[in-house]
């Protein structure tokens, strides 16, 4: 398992998309916490308070959502650009190439997670320096915010590599991933609020501490059920990569590759 | 010993045949011409043998064992498929790199391969910017880099230049005369005749031929062809003699199974006159040719 992991991680680093989309992870990060931090008192609690603090710091959603389209690439991109035949004669067992490209997306996830986590903190920090205020949050939670963010942002990416093996077409497979976030997570998931916790992007978002509802744009929710603990968030996006993991291996493993 | 082992192999797409119960060997430290028209099925069974497309029927073993099953398959086998599958942005060096840690090769050998096939100038070029030859020769590159037993290729000298196709032809040759197995397919005879042993010629999917080039060679049929005005009394007089004959009108006749001399004879006996008599052997691009023609597009991957 250790060669295969090894080669992906290479092809991670040597693919300019994985730059791409870790600069827009951290730069979106930033630019939402910027602008969170400018609703400060408004639209947004006072960054004074743990609750204006923490909405800034954990403007990771869209860094979470690339996390996912990541690992959507990592699979499909390899029958994008017919690479998946060369990949397959260096390693034939399928089962194997699946697993190594999970744990490689995932290891990637986790840097645009807490990279992401670190650029919001550090704008906020910013801003409460700059009014004056105090830090309303602990350390420890600013770093559980951005451990989340890198674990919820590595679940993520890793379901991501599954969803882009059972659907091949990249371009098909990332729109459908950011369909998924935004009609069945958001609109829908913001209609019939008992069932979002249950929805794995909102999973990945309550890791990252992230308020229900709140993880693509800043705006104040109605206040509504509440989040998933950690641990069940954690179990239920475990559940979901290993689901789509098995039916990506059901349907990778006699697929031809002609 | 055989080294390629394909025993029954068929590959069906929904209703199409693409592979027809077909069985070849290919012994150690031979070169093997696998040739048929496009659509013949060369590909699927060329997939087939490398894992990358499941059988409908039938196994295919290449050093001893299914493709899937091979430890460390890169050393044991290395394929040439369409084009390099190369990542468009990655570079040739990068391309290579990966292979050399998929394959446990030491990446000091990457330069060395790059100057092989003529690619030393263009190393750090992204393969998307590279033409279709420059592919095949990464593709080569990549195939050779870890040094397998068996090379599988599909079609290599597509994109190449005469330059190219004469640069693969002595590639090729040297590999043979270092007693490494080879199995190149194409479309087109003349293009592997002067390097392969032996040669599988497919059509629609089913082994029409397996044989040496001399073989081959020899199974061709001469035709005397003879212009006669007495066309009819001499076609009847070769056929008596055991010899096939055609008379094609007005006064032509097309003679198979019989010599020029016989023919002469035959004629000279019954006072036929022979206006005029030539002979011709078909070359092995005819052979092909003739062996393969009833074939039309297919209308499945080839």
């Amino acid at each position: 398992m250790i060669l295969p992991l090894r080669v992906e991680l290479m092809k991670l680093r040597a693919t300019g998309l994985t730059y791409g989309l870790l600069a827009t992870a951290v730069g979106l990060s930033a630019l939402l916490a910027v602008l969170a931090a400018a609703q400060a008192g408004s639209n947004v609690a006072p960054l004074s308070t743990a609750s204006g603090l923490g909405t800034v710091t954990t403007t990771t959603g869209l860094a979470l959502l690339l996390a996912a389209i990541l690992g959507v690439t990592v699979a499909s991109g390899e029958f994008r650009h017919q690479t998946a035949t060369l990949t397959y004669l260096s390693f034939p067992d399928r089962n194997r190439v699946l697993a190594a490209k999970a744990m490689a997306a995932a290891a990637a996830g986790a840097v645009y997670g807490f990279a992401a986590g670190v650029a919001a903190t550090v704008v906020g920090l910013i801003a409460v320096a700059i009014k004056g205020d105090s830090v309303a949050l602990s350390a420890g939670t600013l770093l559980a915010h951005m451990g989340g963010a890198a674990l919820g942002a590595a679940l993520l990416a890793a379901a991501g590599v599954g969803v882009g093996s059972l659907v091949r077409g990249e371009l098909g497979a990332v729109i459908g991933t950011i369909a998924w976030v935004v009609v069945i997570e958001l609109i829908i998931g913001g209609l019939f609020r008992s069932i979002q916790p249950y929805l794995p992007y909102t999973a990945a978002t309550t890791l990252a501490g992230i308020k229900l509802g709140q993880s693509l744009l800043v705006v104040r929710v109605a206040a509504g059920p509440q989040p998933l603990p950690f641990a069940a968030a954690t179990g239920l996006l475990l559940a979901v990569a290993a689901v789509v993991a098995f039916a990506a291996a059901l349907a990778t493993v006699p697929r031809d590759i002609t | 010993m055989a080294v390629i082992e394909v025993n029954g192999l068929t590959k069906r797409f929904g209703s199409v045949v693409a592979v027809d119960h077909l069985s070849f060997q290919v012994d150690e430290g031979k070169v093997v011409g696998f040739l048929g028209p496009n659509g013949a099925g060369k590909t699927t069974t060329l997939r087939m043998l490398l894992g990358l497309v499941e059988p409908s029927g039938g196994s295919a073993k290449v050093c001893g064992a299914p493709y899937r099953e091979l430890d460390n398959p890169l050393h044991k086998v290395g394929a040439l498929l369409d084009s390099s599958h190369a990542h468009p942005r990655r570079t040739a060096r990068t391309h290579l790199r990966l292979v050399a840690t998929s394959a446990g090769v030491s990446p000091a050998k990457i330069d060395d391969m790059l100057a092989l096939v003529g690619l030393s100038q263009a190393a750090d070029r992204r393969a998307g910017e590279f033409s279709l030859g420059m592919r095949q020769r990464l593709g080569l590159a990549a195939a050779l880099l870890p040094e397998p037993e068996v090379l599988i290729l599909d079609e290599p000298a597509n994109g190449l230049d005469p330059q190219g196709v004469h640069w693969l032809r002595e590639l090729l040759r040297k590999r043979a005369a270092e007693g490494q197995t080879v199995l190149v397919s194409s479309h087109i005879l003349a293009e592997v005749a002067q390097t392969v042993d032996t040669v599988v010629i497919l059509d629609r999917g089913r082994l029409v031929t397996e044989s040496s080039l001399a073989d081959l060679t020899a199974s061709t049929k001469t035709i005397v062809r003879v212009r006669t005005p007495k066309a009819a009394d001499l076609a009847a007089a070769v056929t008596a003699d055991g010899a096939d004959a055609k008379v094609v009108p007005p006064d032509r006749v097309e003679i198979t199974g019989s010599t020029p001399e016989r023919v002469a004879n035959l004629a000279a006996d019954r006072a036929i006159p022979i206006v005029e008599s030539t002979t011709e052997t078909p070359n092995l691009e005819d052979v092909f040719l003739q062996l393969t023609a009833d074939s039309g597009p297919q209308g499945v991957p080839s």
